[in-house]
């Protein structure tokens, strides 16, 4: 079990880095954001697979994670907090769900019957909503920590 | 940074475009401008080293000329390499695929298809100049018919994964990231039309998948 969680922290680590290369993300950061990346991914898993959480709250808990650390290395590695904490919940980003949303909406125009209809519009909408809140809800998590450390620092 | 030149600023953000007014500190004259915002990719080190300027100019209070200067020596510094950058997408798409729990067949499929697709989008894109949605749906189409291999010939145990994981790369996480963002500090504008950018190249991703799917005639769903 404590393999599968390492596993999980190092394939996230480079998957981030990966996707934040498509956004430029400065090379003296890459560290951080793996090291991020991969704690976050991490405790979702953790949380997910040990503790039985739905994804939505293991994503909040685990961006909060990604935010109480970010300032830290940020003023550690010298980058903006926003540039090492954003790159490091792409790996989090419910994209599956995301297609999975505009599949459903494609099979809603090619359904034929009443019931097919039915199914396809449950799937564009469960998939929707799920990714719209799992999204909001990690960017509100990252965000809080980060929020009040910069509170402190300036006064 | 407006305090240290000795001057008042104000700022308006919409989704292309700037204002900026700026008083001198006895209010009397101001000076407004109005730039459009040109469609650069997102680039974190350049904010970075914006941001290193920034605090520069407070702390240090390096003059106006000096501070050109450096913002023209940032201005062009390269991007990072783009075969550097497909590889990497490459490796980071096929570990996404092992998130998900593919086998290692599956992952070096979706490493093969990812770094196809998106050497095809940035040629499509930078070369040719197509409009990033459609490079997009033509990305997302050829990636799913080479991830579609593992159904075709059966090599893989977890084929689905990979089709599923290998368009993946083409999700514009940031933007939705930077959406979110803006709805918490208020720039409802600029958030909802993130949002709704971030939306249609999802869109135009899943439309180039399904055609994928199509094409290869799959029973994916």
């Amino acid at each position: 079990m404590f393999l599968d969680i390492l596993s999980d922290g190092l394939f996230a680590a480079v998957a981030a880095i990966g996707f934040g290369s498509i956004s430029n993300v400065p090379v003296s950061a890459f560290k951080g954001c793996a090291l991020l990346a991969a704690l976050g991914h991490a405790t979702r898993y953790t949380l997910m697979h040990l503790a039985q959480w739905n994804i939505m709250p293991a994503a909040f808990v685990a961006a909060i994670v990604v935010g109480l650390l970010a300032p830290k290395l940020g003023k550690y590695w010298n980058t903006p907090v926003e540039a090492l904490a954003f790159p490091a919940l792409l790996p989090m980003i419910p994209g599956m769900y995301a297609y999975r949303a505009v599949e459903g909406a494609l099979l809603c125009l090619i359904s034929k019957t009443e019931a097919d209809f039915n199914h396809a519009f449950y799937l564009l909408n469960n998939n929707g909503m799920i990714c719209v809140i799992i999204v909001m809800l990690m960017v509100i998590g990252v965000t809080i920590p980060i929020q009040v450390a910069h509170r402190k620092v300036n006064g | 940074m407006a305090k240290a030149f000795g001057v008042d600023v104000e700022m308006t953000i919409l989704p292309r475009s700037v204002m900026m007014t700026v008083w001198d500190s006895s209010h009397e004259k101001s000076m407004a401008m109005n730039e459009k915002l040109p469609a650069i990719p997102l680039n974190f080190h350049l904010i970075s080293q914006f941001s290193q300027l920034s605090w520069k100019v407070r702390d240090v209070h390096i003059g106006v000329d000096d501070a050109q200067v450096e913002l023209e020596n940032i201005l062009s510094q390269p991007r990072l390499n783009a075969y550097l950058v497909t590889l990497l997408t490459g490796l980071g798409n096929a570990s996404f695929c092992r998130l998900f729990g593919g086998d290692w067949v599956a992952m070096f499929v979706v490493f093969v298809a990812t770094i196809n697709g998106f050497y095809l989008k940035s040629i499509l894109h930078k070369r040719w100049s197509w409009d990033m949605r459609l490079a997009t749906l033509a990305a997302a189409c050829t990636s799913s018919v080479i991830a579609s291999v593992g159904f075709v010939l059966g090599v893989t145990a977890t084929p689905d994964i990979a089709l599923g994981t290998s368009v993946l790369y083409l999700i514009p996480g940031i933007p939705y990231i930077n959406s979110v963002s803006d709805l918490i500090s208020g720039h409802l504008l600029c958030s909802l039309s993130r949002f709704i950018q971030a939306c249609i190249l999802t869109a135009c991703l899943g439309i180039g998948l399904a055609l994928g799917i199509l094409i290869m005639n799959i029973q994916y769903f």
